[in-house]
């Protein structure tokens, strides 16, 4: 077991009742958000059906660099096994191995996030499309509140870090961490669905 | 509820997680593989959703320990999933 600098509180009865609350709410949250993503996919398989069929503006299959955008993905996967990985470290005491994963999964995110930034300047400078077309609408709209979500995760990611290096979490107290890495995975978990519905199926 | 495991450090033995993400990367990779085949897209839609629902499904169950927790955070997370999916299915098939 690794050597730490923890200040280990015993978790009350009080305490423990409180995370679980908190858990449950971030399950209600998760299912909330759930559905406002199946709404937005749901119009943007719509959006493009219609312009299909009336012949509108259409971004040809190939415009997208589907080679970034599957290393995107990839990375995206390896953050996710990071924040695994950070919860089962912590669960052994590990808190300088936690902190490392941690670090990792905010890396990845940015990496992310830096991909996407890449993506967007292509298609809006290099290929010349619009965000105000109908297709151009839908698709920055669900890639950009996803990407709006990785932000939030990846600043979540370094809050969460900050308190970890205090030496807040141990193997009896690390529901702050487990309910960071429900929404990462969440936040993974949509991208699994955006990236074959938009980039695979076009 | 009864939660008394979820602060234990003794929990189920999980799977291993890096097994799982290898089996996530595989399947993007088979999705992508499946594209190169130019295959009608009433034959490729069904199956590149249905991969990426299974990969979903994983994520949920071993990375967010659905698998593992208590039976209420499944119904919670996977009613609206299951919406999701029949929404997304009919949609783009």
């Amino acid at each position: 077991m690794e050597q730490t600098t923890a200040i280990a509180r015993p978790i009350s009865a009080e305490a423990t009742h409180a995370n679980l609350n908190r858990k449950f709410g971030m399950w209600l949250f998760l299912s909330s958000e759930l559905l406002i993503f199946a709404g937005l996919i749901g119009a943007f398989i719509l959006t493009r059906r219609n312009i299909f069929q009336n012949g509108q503006e259409w971004w040809e299959p190939n415009t997208f660099s589907l080679a970034l955008v599957s290393i995107n993905t990839f990375i995206l996967l390896a953050s996710s096994l990071m924040v695994v990985l950070g919860i089962e470290a912590i669960r052994a005491d590990a808190q300088r191995k936690l902190q490392r994963y941690l670090v990792l999964t905010a890396i990845l995110g940015a990496m992310f996030l830096g991909g996407q930034a890449i993506e967007y300047s292509l298609l809006i400078f290099e290929e010349g499309h619009s965000f105000a077309d109908p297709f151009g609408t839908a698709f920055f709209t669900l890639t950009g509140i996803h990407g709006l979500h990785v932000l939030v995760g990846v600043i979540w990611c370094l809050i969460t870090l900050l308190v970890a290096r205090r030496g807040r979490f141990s193997s009896r107290n690390y529901t702050t961490v487990e309910i960071f890495g429900l929404y990462w995975h969440f936040v993974d978990l949509i991208w699994v669905i955006i990236f074959t519905v938009v980039y695979l199926t076009n | 509820m009864d939660h008394h495991h979820d602060q234990s450090p003794a929990h189920r033995r999980h799977t291993n997680p890096v097994l799982v993400f290898g089996i996530l990367t595989i399947a993007t990779l088979l999705e992508v593989a499946v594209t190169l085949f130019h295959l009608p897209k009433n034959v490729l839609v069904p199956i590149l959703l249905a991969i990426a629902f299974v990969k979903a499904g994983l994520v949920a169950a071993y990375y967010m320990h659905l698998r593992y927790e208590h039976w209420v955070y499944t119904v919670i997370f996977v009613t609206p999933a299951l919406f999701a999916v029949f929404l997304i299915f009919t949609l783009a098939v």
